[in-house]
């Protein structure tokens, strides 16, 4: 008797070809699929990245706008835009697995999505240290696990080297300009300012209200920021009308950085690679610094 | 009623209302989202530079521009009013701006800079304007309401441009084309503004005594011997040119060109030999308080001006209306 019960134990537990999967998706929701995603759509360009890190590029079949790393992640079929997208299309492509971004893809095409019932999988990474939670769990939903597992380590050693060689350093106060017209910035919970303090650099709107506030011109100059960084993509020089406010001290240094495109502000898998530009760049702001 | 008017009487209104617009203008340059001590502007050195930048390069400049574009949008919609016998006119009305959003808004999906995108927007407003006259300049007719229903119709086309251009721009310049339509003084030119103000107000003075005739009624005007079509020509392209210029320069700012001219109606009376003066003072004083509190109310966090104005100047302007109305 107590064999058989042994024996149905082992059957039980013993992986199949297609093992089920459960994985808690970044919201807590349980996604259940009954064997690896192989017909994946995603509906954000840093998802996209995340999967092509883990080996899981070739299984998407469908993904937003922007979805242009790495290079072969622009072969892939368009779905629309990640604010807005065709579910009529997303549907045709018969997908065993949808990746959704909770904070970017709007919550009535959720809704409607969730009701087609395919597995959704919600990202929503907020802090640094949530992207390799996300690659570990889409290892997990693809059969990738090794690979993610690789990716995962990789950004954390990263991550942490940043910190001990930049985070105790001087203090730099930096102004990090998401945008020139509206004239926006980050406050102190944005995950950037995560990125700046690992860089050993401090957010001069830190204490502003809102998440991405528009803040006005006035304010910079009074803030005296020792640099100003953003993130190339706009069109043109995006910081260049900073150059004739002579009296700030970044102006007055040169430090004026524009940081390779999209590598800081997507929430993939380079965003390590985004931190290591933005710390070299604080880095070089700090050896402007006047010595006192 | 009010009073009857008298050279004493405009004297003392101007003279008030300008007053209370030098405040306001001495306000804006002395409070802003930084709390810089404004002693230091005459020290020597990196603090006293940073001082002065904020005063002189940033804060003189959107104190001007609001003052000329809050001026100009004011005198659109009192001329507006007075051409179309109807109380709901705005500067917006007749598609002006439509054309310049359009305009503006197609060099912003293009990518264009400042400059581009400012010129986009003139030639939009001025090929409405071309437009409406082009369709509706042969009208005779006493009622004259083809002008009216041509600049509407060219509106909500315009409308339906500046929605398919919205829903067709990336989400990065997306931004920037709503906050445009919302309106927005930083950075906004105010020389060659400031100057067009005085000479379109100039010119709007100039027609002043016919157009108070022409508002007690085109029979009457006619009666009287004026060219009532001409006239009226003459007064759309005024107030064309203003509601054009402002909006180039500042995008669609609203609420100020409808509620001033009509605030001060029921404060002033109808004659326009004051009213048009006033309502340039007004427009320019209500502007610029709103930009002060959209500026400093949540600082460093930037509010949009017409938000500001329409959240604070309607229910005023209301309680003023319901006032008039028990008495």
């Amino acid at each position: 008797m107590q064999v058989v019960a042994t024996a149905c134990l082992v059957l039980l537990l013993t992986p199949l070809r297609a093992a089920p999967v459960t994985v808690a998706d970044d919201l807590g929701r349980l996604v259940s699929l009954s064997e690896p995603a192989r017909r994946i759509v995603s509906l954000a360009p840093h998802v996209t990245e995340d999967l092509f890190a883990i080996g899981a590029g070739e299984w998407i079949v469908g993904a937003v706008d922007y979805s242009d790393y790495p290079p072969a992640a622009r072969r892939i079929a368009r779905v629309g835009g990640y604010s807005g997208f065709d579910l009529e299309r997303i549907r045709s492509l018969r997908p065993d697995l949808i990746v959704a971004w909770g904070t970017g893809n709007p919550d009535r095409q959720l809704q409607q999505i969730l009701r087609m019932g395919i597995p959704v999988y919600i990202s929503q990474a907020e802090r640094l240290e949530d992207i390799p939670v996300t690659l570990l769990r889409l290892g997990q939903l693809t059969g990738q696990q090794a690979v993610a597992q690789k990716a995962a380590g990789a950004y954390r050693t990263q991550l942490q080297q940043l910190h001990q060689r930049y985070a105790q350093r001087t203090p730099v106060r930096v102004f990090y300009q998401v945008w020139q017209r509206p004239l926006m910035t980050i406050n102190g919970r944005q995950y950037i300012s995560d990125a700046l303090r690992t860089c050993g650099a401090v957010n001069v709107f830190a204490d502003a209200r809102a998440l991405v506030p528009t803040v006005d011109v006035e304010a910079v100059v009074a803030a005296r920021p020792q640099a100003i960084i953003s993130s190339g993509g706009e069109e043109g020089d995006p910081l260049g009308s900073w150059r004739q406010w002579r009296s700030i001290p970044a102006v007055q240094h040169g430090q004026l950085h524009v940081l390779p495109k999209d590598i800081l502000v997507r929430m993939g898998p380079r965003l390590v690679e985004g931190t290591a530009a933005l710390c070299a760049a604080v880095e070089q702001a700090r050896q402007a610094l006047p010595s006192r | 009623m009010p009073a009857h008017l008298t050279p004493r009487r405009c004297l003392l209104i101007l003279g008030g209302v300008s007053l209370l617009l030098l405040l306001a203008m001495l306000l804006s340059l002395a409070i802003g989202s930084s709390s810089l001590p404004l002693g230091e502007v005459l020290h020597s050195g990196e603090a006293g530079q940073a001082v002065r930048d904020v005063i002189f390069n940033l804060r003189l400049p959107r104190t001007l521009a609001a003052v000329a574009v809050g001026g100009l949008l004011a005198l659109a919609g009192c001329l507006q009013q007075v051409l179309l016998r109807n109380p709901l006119a705005d500067p917006y009305v007749l598609g002006t701006s439509g054309g310049a959003s359009v305009g503006a808004l197609l060099a912003l999906l293009l990518g264009a800079g400042l400059l581009l995108v400012n010129l986009a927007a003139a030639l939009g407003a001025l090929a409405t304007i071309v437009i409406v006259f082009l369709l509706a300049g042969q009208d005779h007719s006493a009622t004259q309401s083809r002008l009216l229903l041509t600049g509407v119709a060219l509106a909500a086309f315009c409308g339906a441009l500046s929605s398919l251009l919205l829903s067709m721009a990336p989400d990065g310049l997306l931004r920037g084309m709503v906050f445009w339509l919302l309106g927005d003084l930083s950075a906004a030119p105010w020389q060659w503004p400031l100057l067009a103000l005085l000479g379109l107000l100039l010119m709007a003075l100039w027609l002043a005594p016919v157009l108070n005739v022409m508002g007690m009624g085109l029979q009457s005007a006619h009666s009287l011997g004026l060219n009532v079509h001409t006239l009226r020509w003459g007064v759309y392209l005024l107030s064309a040119a203003a509601c054009a210029l402002a909006v180039t320069s500042a995008g669609m700012i609203g609420f100020v060109g409808l509620i001033v001219p009509h605030a001060l109606r029921l404060l002033l009376g109808q004659d326009l030999r004051l009213l048009l003066p006033a309502a340039v003072l007004g427009g320019a004083l209500v502007l610029l308080l709103a930009d002060v509190l959209a500026r400093t109310l949540l600082a460093p966090q930037q509010l949009p001006v017409g938000v500001v104005m329409g959240l604070i100047g309607v229910p005023v302007f209301l309680w003023q209306l319901s006032r008039r109305a028990a008495a």
